[in-house]
């Protein structure tokens, strides 16, 4: 009973976001079309899958990377934990990072070395470790106000959509502000653009690939658009979702060494 | 621009003039990122959609050209090596796992007295999981412990393990080691581990040919090591008790905090009962003095800037070594006592005297995509030598190409000024397969 409301959760979020839209004496709030949006980017429960990096630059690919990612929610705080490994490029291959709140690890196999890393130390090219990384918007960010108006998704389909306004309300937060667009009907998140403190825009994200994963539509891809410069491009693809246990003894520097995918 | 004979030429515009003018009408702006947008989706379009596997083997071989200008005769020497590393990681089942990870470095001249080949098996183990938290290793395992960069006092296991140094950079020292043989066990738990390892003696002198395993060089006594964890707030201190044969028992310590987001502070010390290194290095010129507390300690910052520039410091403290006085007579007596004392901290891995500081720099993405620049330096503040080392690495595909610089300053017996080469310089090529 409680896996099968687990597994319902995103779909009663979505349908009860989409109730309240029609009811406009019970409109949701902007934190809570935001936690909907949240379910249905992420299982609320321990998950693998396989990130694929395509980095482009001026229209080329310059960059290629496949990342095995393992999450968690923290059981207290709700925010994910991660455990990353490198599956490709060959010279990166097993090398393994801890996302675990601020709390970031990296380990190579070939020096045995684990190293402490801060939030400022990025993962991969363009992609932030938050990007990189599962992550429940609804926990670092404060939905300020919805407003209602059409956007253009990631498939170029004009969508009518809430244009969420999020303000870093945790110190684990990895940006200033973001803006968020979020579909109506269905609380789909369809693009993102985040800021940093001085107000320059860092990043354009576009949630995009809609696929039915764990039972709910997902999106399965997400593209990267540098905010300087637009023709620096990363996409992410989804693949390989898997329902798994993540037990909470690995979310630790001392397993690193110790960690073998199954 | 062709005269069209009516009176006043027409305004000439540039094409980047007109640009600008269309940038600043009202609306420009959003138009045109809109476009780079849509031109971005469309790009993202053609991604490659097959995935990578996971392999078991990691696999290169490297090729390096240089030469170092020589202190003595001054002649500079060439040199030229080969190298062939390999890891293999199999699942034998759901459980067991087994680990082998081994190199073969070519050389000219030789690289270690007479040998122009030196294999060093780093590992080859056996992995199992007795219960979903309970660990269990046997075999040859590198065990590194250390939070530090530039010097690990908790690096019990370092002695003996660097068979070839084919660069000075902390980074190649800890991966081309040899490992020791021992049985190993975890226990874990939330936010917590316990280890528990017994390194036996297997032999008790060092081979120096090329292609032998070397046991003598890493498991020439009984050691033992445990090692706890436990995140306690922010912090996940480490404390360490290890015990080698006939010594006394030694405490290590590890710690690291988040100063900022962009800030990372560690601290790193071991400490006990020990003879100095003199004493330990030639017994017979120097007495045991085995009562003497010792502290090591490595203390640093690493910060990071927002274009991915990482930067260390740190202070490096060896209790152990020698201190001005006593360096200054080692350097002012008999060469082959001085020299004997050299090969055992170069084979301890340990630093010859009691001070130093650390400079430690990494720019990824340097300029250029996929461009890696490092750069390290130490001051000996002892003696005031000094060792300075520059690499450029670019990686594209399946290659790396790297070229190295290094140099060594100070007085003749000085800590860095009394190694052979003043300066040099290697390229080399890595092709991953």
């Amino acid at each position: 009973m409680k896996t099968l409301r687990r597994l319902l959760a995103p779909v009663l979020a979505c349908a009860s976001l989409t109730l309240a839209t029609h009811d406009t004496r019970a409109a949701p709030s902007p934190q809570e079309i935001l936690v909907a949006s949240d379910a249905v980017r992420n299982p609320d429960f321990p998950f693998g899958l396989t990130n694929t990096l395509t980095e482009y630059r001026q229209g080329k690919q310059t960059d290629s990377s496949t990342l095995a990612i393992y999450s968690r929610a923290d059981p207290n705080g709700g925010q994910f934990r991660s455990l990353v490994r490198y599956v490709a490029p060959a010279r990166d291959a097993s090398k393994l990072i801890l996302f675990n709140g601020k709390d970031l690890w990296f380990y190579d196999p070939a020096s045995k070395a684990s190293i402490r890393l801060s939030p400022q130390q990025r993962l991969l090219g363009q992609a932030s470790n938050g990007d990189v990384v599962t992550v429940n918007l609804a926990r670092d960010y404060q939905a300020t106000s919805a407003v209602e108006e059409d956007t253009q998704d990631g498939d170029r389909q004009t969508r009518r959509s809430h244009r969420l306004n999020l303000a870093a309300s945790t110190p684990d937060a990895t940006y200033a502000r973001i803006d968020m667009w979020v579909d109506v009907a269905t609380a789909r998140p369809l693009k993102a653009r985040f800021y940093a403190d001085s107000g320059k825009l860092l990043k354009t994200a576009y949630y995009r690939r809609y696929q039915s994963v764990f039972g709910i539509q997902r999106p399965t891809e997400t593209v990267i658009i540098d905010g300087l410069e637009p023709d620096w491009v990363t996409v992410m693809r989804y693949t390989d979702w898997v329902k798994r246990e993540v037990p909470e003894t690995w979310l630790q520097r001392d397993y690193l060494p110790r960690f073998r995918p199954e | 621009m062709k005269n069209t004979g009516s009176g006043s030429p027409p305004p000439q515009t540039s094409l980047p003039a007109l640009g600008l003018i269309i940038a600043l009408l009202p609306g420009a702006g959003p138009v045109a990122a809109q476009d780079a947008e849509l031109d971005a989706l469309q790009l993202a379009d053609t991604a490659p959609t097959e995935v990578q596997a996971p392999s078991d083997w990691r696999r290169f071989v490297e090729a390096g050209l240089g030469a170092s200008h020589l202190r003595s005769s001054g002649d500079t020497r060439s040199t030229r090596r080969l190298s062939l590393d390999i890891q293999y990681d199999h699942a034998l089942n759901h459980d067991w796992r087994v680990l082998v990870a081994d190199r073969l470095d070519l050389g000219q001249p030789a690289l270690r007295g007479r040998e122009h080949a030196i294999n060093t098996l780093k590992e080859a183990y056996l992995s199992g999981r007795l219960q979903p938290d309970t660990l269990v290793d046997l075999g040859r395992i590198n065990v590194r412990n250390g939070v530090a960069l530039g010097y690990n006092p908790t690096d019990y296991f370092r002695a003996g393990a660097v068979r070839a140094a084919v660069s000075i950079s902390p980074a190649s020292l800890k991966e081309n080691r040899q490992g020791s043989v021992m049985l190993r066990g975890q226990q874990l738990w939330a936010g917590g581990a316990l280890s528990a390892l017994f390194s036996p003696g297997l032999a008790r002198q060092a081979e120096p040919e090329g292609l032998n395993p070397d046991l003598g060089a890493t498991n020439r006594q009984h050691r033992g090591l445990l090692a706890l964890s436990q995140k306690v707030g922010g912090f996940t201190p480490q404390l360490l008790v290890y015990q080698e044969e006939s010594l006394p028992t030694q405490f290590g310590f590890n710690l690291t905090g988040l100063v900022t987001d962009a800030t990372v502070a560690y601290l790193e010390s071991s400490a006990g009962r020990s003879p100095s290194q003199l004493s330990q290095s030639l017994p017979a010129f120097a007495p045991c003095r085995c009562s003497a507390w010792h502290n090591r300690l490595s203390a640093g910052l690493t910060h990071t800037t927002a274009h991915k520039l990482s930067l260390s410091a740190e202070y490096h403290h060896n209790g152990g070594g020698l201190d001005a006085d006593d360096w200054r007579q080692l350097r002012q007596g008999p060469p082959a006592v001085y020299a004997a004392y050299r090969q055992w901290a170069a084979t301890a891995q340990e630093m010859p005297t009691r001070r130093a500081v650390f400079l430690h720099g990494v720019w990824q993405d340097a300029l250029i995509p996929r461009l890696d620049l490092s750069a390290m330096h130490t001051l000996d503040l002892t003696d005031r030598s000094q060792r300075s080392w520059l690499e450029a690495r670019y990686h594209q595909g399946s290659v790396d190409y790297a070229v190295q610089w290094q140099a060594h300053s100070g007085r003749p017996t000085s800590v860095f000024g009394a190694l052979p080469d003043k300066h040099g310089w290697q390229l080399s090529l890595r092709y991953y397969f």
